[in-house]
Formats: C-alpha cells, sequence, structure tokens
C-alpha cells in the first residue's frame, strides 16, 4: 500500500479496495459503563458469506447494529462500499456523516432481526411494498410484481394478504427475510434469525439463508447454528468479551479451534442442544 | 302536551350548543394533541419542559376553574382588553383542557410501539418522518381507541360545566325550566338527551375498535 494515494482516495471518500464491501476499524462502543466493543476490526469481502458466532454478551448484535447505524459508535470506523458513514477523527472519537446521508449509504444493508419486527398493521405484500414504494419511489405495480417473485423464493404466495399476526415464526421471519431483499440490498445482516423459533421451525427459515446464499449477496450472519454456518460459511468470526478472537475458515473455527475459549464455548453448545 | 313539547324543544336547543362545542373541542384538540404529543417525544428540552407544565397544569386544575379563568379571569387581568362571549370562551378552554389529555394518550400510544418498529424502518431506508407517519401513528391509533372513547364520553359530560358561564347548552336550558316552573322532568328530559348522545359517542367508538381488529399488536 503507498500512503500517499490512500490518503487521496480517502479524501474522495472512495475505498481504494473495492473487493471490501463492508471495512469497519477499531470499533469502541459502551452503553453507560458497560464497554461492549473493545476495537474491532471488521471486513467482509463482496459476496462473501460470513458467519458470526460466540456466547450471548459477545456484542454480536452490537457489531451488526454499528454496521447498519442502529448503534453510533463511540470510536472507530465503519465504511460501506468504499464510503465512510463514520470516521475516526484526529483524538479517535466517531464522526458521522450526516443522518440523511447515512440512511441513504445503509440503504445497502438489509436486515433481518431475531424477533422479526415485520409491521403488524399490513398484510404480508404491504410489508414487502412499503419501502419500496415510499424510499425507493418504485410504483405500486412494480413493487407488488418484485413482492410477489419474492413471496415466490420464500414460499409464502398463499399469504400475500395474511397478517403478521396470523403466520407461525417461521413464516414471519421468511416474510422479514424477503422484506429486507425488497430494497435490494448488497448486504444481508442476519442476527440470530432462527433463535425466536421452535425447533420444527428452523429448518425452513435456514432454506432461505440457503437459497439466498446462491445468488453470492454478502451475507454477515449471527447464529447460533453451528452446522449451518459451517456449511454455509466461506469464513467464520468468533467473537468473546467485545472482541473478534477469532477469524478463519469454517474448519478453522468449528472443527479444530486453537484458541481454549472456542472450544469452551463449542462445548457448552453442543451441550445446551 | 304542548307544554312538554315546548320545554323539549327548548332544551334541545341547548344540544344544538352541546354538540358545536362537542365537535369544535374535537376538531381542534385532537390536532393539537398530536402535535404536542410529538412535540413532547421529540429531542428538543425546553419544548418538552413547555409542553410538561401545560399539562400538568390542564389537568391538574379543575375544568371549571379553568372556565372561570378564561371567562372572567382573563378579562379583570387585561382590563377588559380580553373579554370573550360565553361560547367562546367554553370552545377554548376545552380545546386546550382537552389537548392535554390528547397529548398524554397519544404519548402513551406512540410509546407503547415497540422500538423493533422503528429499527425495522429504518433498516429498510424510512426516516423518521415517514416512519412516524406510516409505521408509528398507524398503530397507535389502535392503541388509543379505547381511552379516546372515554374522553369523548366525558367531553359530553363536561360540556354541562359551560351553564355555570351561562352558554345555553342542554343543562342551563333544563335548569331554568327547573327554577321557573318547579318541574324536575325538564332535568329528566336533559339526561335522556345526554344518553342519547354517549350512546351514539359510544357506538361510533364500536365501529372504529371493529375497524382496526383485523390485525394485532404483540
Ligand atoms: N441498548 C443497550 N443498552 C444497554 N446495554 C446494551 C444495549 N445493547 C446491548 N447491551 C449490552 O451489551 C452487551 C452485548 O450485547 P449484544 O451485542 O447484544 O451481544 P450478543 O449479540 O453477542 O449477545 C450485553 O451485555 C448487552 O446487555
Ligand atoms: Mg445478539
Amino acid at each position: 500500500m503507498c500512503a500517499p494515494r490512500d490518503r487521496v482516495e480517502e479524501l474522495n471518500g472512495i475505498e481504494a479496495n473495492q473487493t471490501e464491501i463492508v471495512k469497519a476499524t477499531n470499533l469502541h462502543k459502551s452503553f453507560g459503563r458497560l464497554h461492549v466493543l473493545k476495537g474491532v476490526d471488521f471486513y467482509a469481502n463482496r459476496g462473501e458469506i460470513l458467519s458470526v458466532v460466540g456466547p450471548s454478551g459477545s456484542g454480536k448484535s452490537t457489531l451488526l447494529r454499528l454496521l447498519n447505524h442502529l448503534e453510533t459508535a463511540d470510536r472507530g470506523s465503519i465504511r460501506i462500499d468504499g464510503r465512510y458513514i463514520a470516521k475516526e477523527n484526529a483524538d479517535g472519537r466517531s464522526e458521522y456523516i450526516s443522518g440523511k446521508k447515512v440512511l441513504k449509504i445503509c440503504s445497502k444493508l438489509g436486515m433481518v432481526f431475531q424477533n422479526f419486527n415485520l409491521f403488524p398493521h399490513k398484510s404480508v405484500i404491504e410489508n414487502l411494498m412499503e419501502a419500496p414504494m415510499t424510499v425507493a419511489g418504485v410504483s405500486k405495480d412494480a413493487a407488488a410484481e418484485k413482492a410477489e417473485s419474492l413471496l415466490e423464493k420464500v414460499g409464502l404466495t398463499d399469504k400475500r394478504n395474511a397478517y403478521p399476526g396470523q403466520l407461525s415464526g417461521g413464516q414471519q421471519q421468511r416474510v422479514a427475510i424477503a422484506r429486507a431483499l425488497a430494497m435490494d440490498p448488497e448486504i444481508m445482516l442476519f442476527d440470530e434469525p432462527t433463535s425466536a423459533l421452535d425447533p420444527e421451525l428452523i429448518g425452513e427459515v435456514l432454506g432461505v439463508i440457503k437459497n439466498l446464499a446462491a445468488e453470492r449477496i454478502t451475507m454477515i450472519i449471527v447464529t447460533h447454528e453451528m452446522n449451518f454456518a459451517r456449511g454455509i460459511s466461506d469464513r467464520i468470526l468468533f467473537m468473546d468479551g467485545g472482541l473478534i478472537l477469532a477469524d478463519g475458515t469454517p474448519d478453522d473455527i468449528l472443527v479444530n479451534p486453537s484458541h481454549p475459549r472456542i472450544r469452551d464455548f463449542l462445548r457448552k453448545i453442543i451441550r445446551e442442544q | 302536551m304542548d307544554y312538554w313539547l315546548d320545554i323539549t324543544a327548548y332544551i334541545g336547543l341547548g344540544a344544538g350548543v352541546t354538540l358545536k362545542i362537542f365537535f369544535v373541542t374535537l376538531l381542534f384538540s385532537v390536532p393539537l394533541g398530536v402535535v404536542c404529543a410529538l412535540g413532547k417525544l421529540g429531542k428538543f428540552r425546553i419544548l418538552r419542559g413547555a409542553l410538561g407544565v401545560y399539562t400538568w397544569v390542564f389537568r391538574g386544575t379543575p375544568l371549571l376553574l379553568q372556565l372561570f379563568f378564561t371567562y372572567y379571569g382573563l378579562g379583570i387581568l387585561s382590563d377588559g382588553r380580553i373579554a370573550f362571549d360565553p361560547e367562546t370562551a367554553a370552545y377554548i378552554t376545552f380545546v386546550f383542557n382537552y389537548a392535554a389529555y390528547f397529548t398524554e394518550i397519544f404519548r402513551g400510544g406512540i410509546q407503547s410501539i415497540g422500538k423493533g418498529q422503528y429499527e425495522a424502518a429504518k433498516a429498510l431506508g424510512m426516516n423518521p418522518g415517514l416512519t412516524m407517519k406510516r409505521i408509528i401513528l398507524p398503530q397507535a391509533i389502535k392503541i388509543i381507541l379505547p381511552p379516546m372513547g372515554n374522553e369523548a364520553i366525558n367531553l359530553i359530560k363536561d360540556t354541562a360545566l359551560c351553564s355555570v358561564i351561562t352558554v345555553t347548552e342542554i343543562l342551563r336550558n333544563a335548569n331554568r325550566v327547573m327554577s321557573r316552573d318547579f318541574n324536575v322532568g325538564a332535568l329528566v328530559i336533559a339526561a335522556l338527551v345526554y344518553l342519547l348522545m354517549t350512546f351514539a359517542v359510544i357506538q361510533v367508538f364500536r365501529k372504529l375498535e371493529k375497524r382496526y381488529a383485523y390485525y394485532t399488536i404483540r
């Protein structure tokens, strides 16, 4: 890397390394006196499928939520597709660009929540059409057409007029995935998408995510489903105590973990399941 | 028989005034309540503080006192420069009084929507204004309908307070008949008119609640 060129690129707000679609450096986040992220460096390559595993409370959700601006970082920089949404200033604090611009840049990221967070007052198809129409300015017909094709993709065409309250958890989560996809995100964030589901409903949601993987959308998945993570991921990160302790292939992390903390964690997970 | 028709017509005249106060109050206090609720939930501290004082004063003192203040008090304080006729004084007082209650109801309704809804909307690129308009307020309406119904019934009954500042509404007219003719029947007629009105309000709100029954908020 030659330094002067780097600086020019930074001034333009464009990152030289176009394979890194998400890049975060030295992220710190505290909630009150609780130091949750303690200097996390993170990247995801374009088209990569990344799983984040680790004990609960280790900061996995917080990391995801910093990436799409549901939380703001105290320190560190965040770059999405070459553009900074937050940049570390001279004394290390994160300086954010305007809220409007952040929202625009973060529209490249879709998010799927543990608790689905569907809009209960809107039918399934209205959930899928809402943001395309009101945010992206897509026409009603085009939004409906897109929504139909997404419902087909997640296997819920017959539920288009149902309300979220009438669906099972697994169905709701599939709708939530389709809703995020309706905005054509380049990156999908999944925060424990199956943790709120009854065991018999987990499979249908993981199946939908697996099918997405074939489309090579960049995916960052926080999960406790180790077999799933192992099967789907290009790379797995292990987080503990607000830091990424390990970063490697699924086999590195889950089959032959070198780190004792990972071994502890895996033992515990296996005992729980 | 003519006598009863006469006094019923006279009380019916008052019912028109009562309905006018009712509708004018709702027409202005509901939007004012929405704006104040949003202000109370907003980020401007001074505004939040001012609105806190506003709702505290109007909910914390008797409506009757507020009516006296608007009708008599302001005139005395301003040396007669501010003087409202009784009906106007009633409109003004009722709008501000009920808006204070609606502010609290709307604030509670908006706050009862979980933060997951805001986060989902934001993750989809919706800005705060759009989120409020498309996601939060439509759901808050369902939650506030029952307490709104209660307030609407209270409002019907509270209009009777306006009789003491000589607004010629139902109770005022019934009372005049009673003291003129020593006839308690006038009060019974007034009661029936109030019952009719509150019954209508209950029906309207029952319909509205049904309209929002198609979904459940977990
Ligand atoms: N909004 C918040 N306010 C206060 N504490 C929080 C908040 N969000 C997360 N935390 C705390 O931060 C820690 C890390 O949380 P989280 O990132 O959700 O961990 P994980 O997703 O790995 O389970 C936990 O101790 C959690 O209680
Ligand atoms: Mg979490």
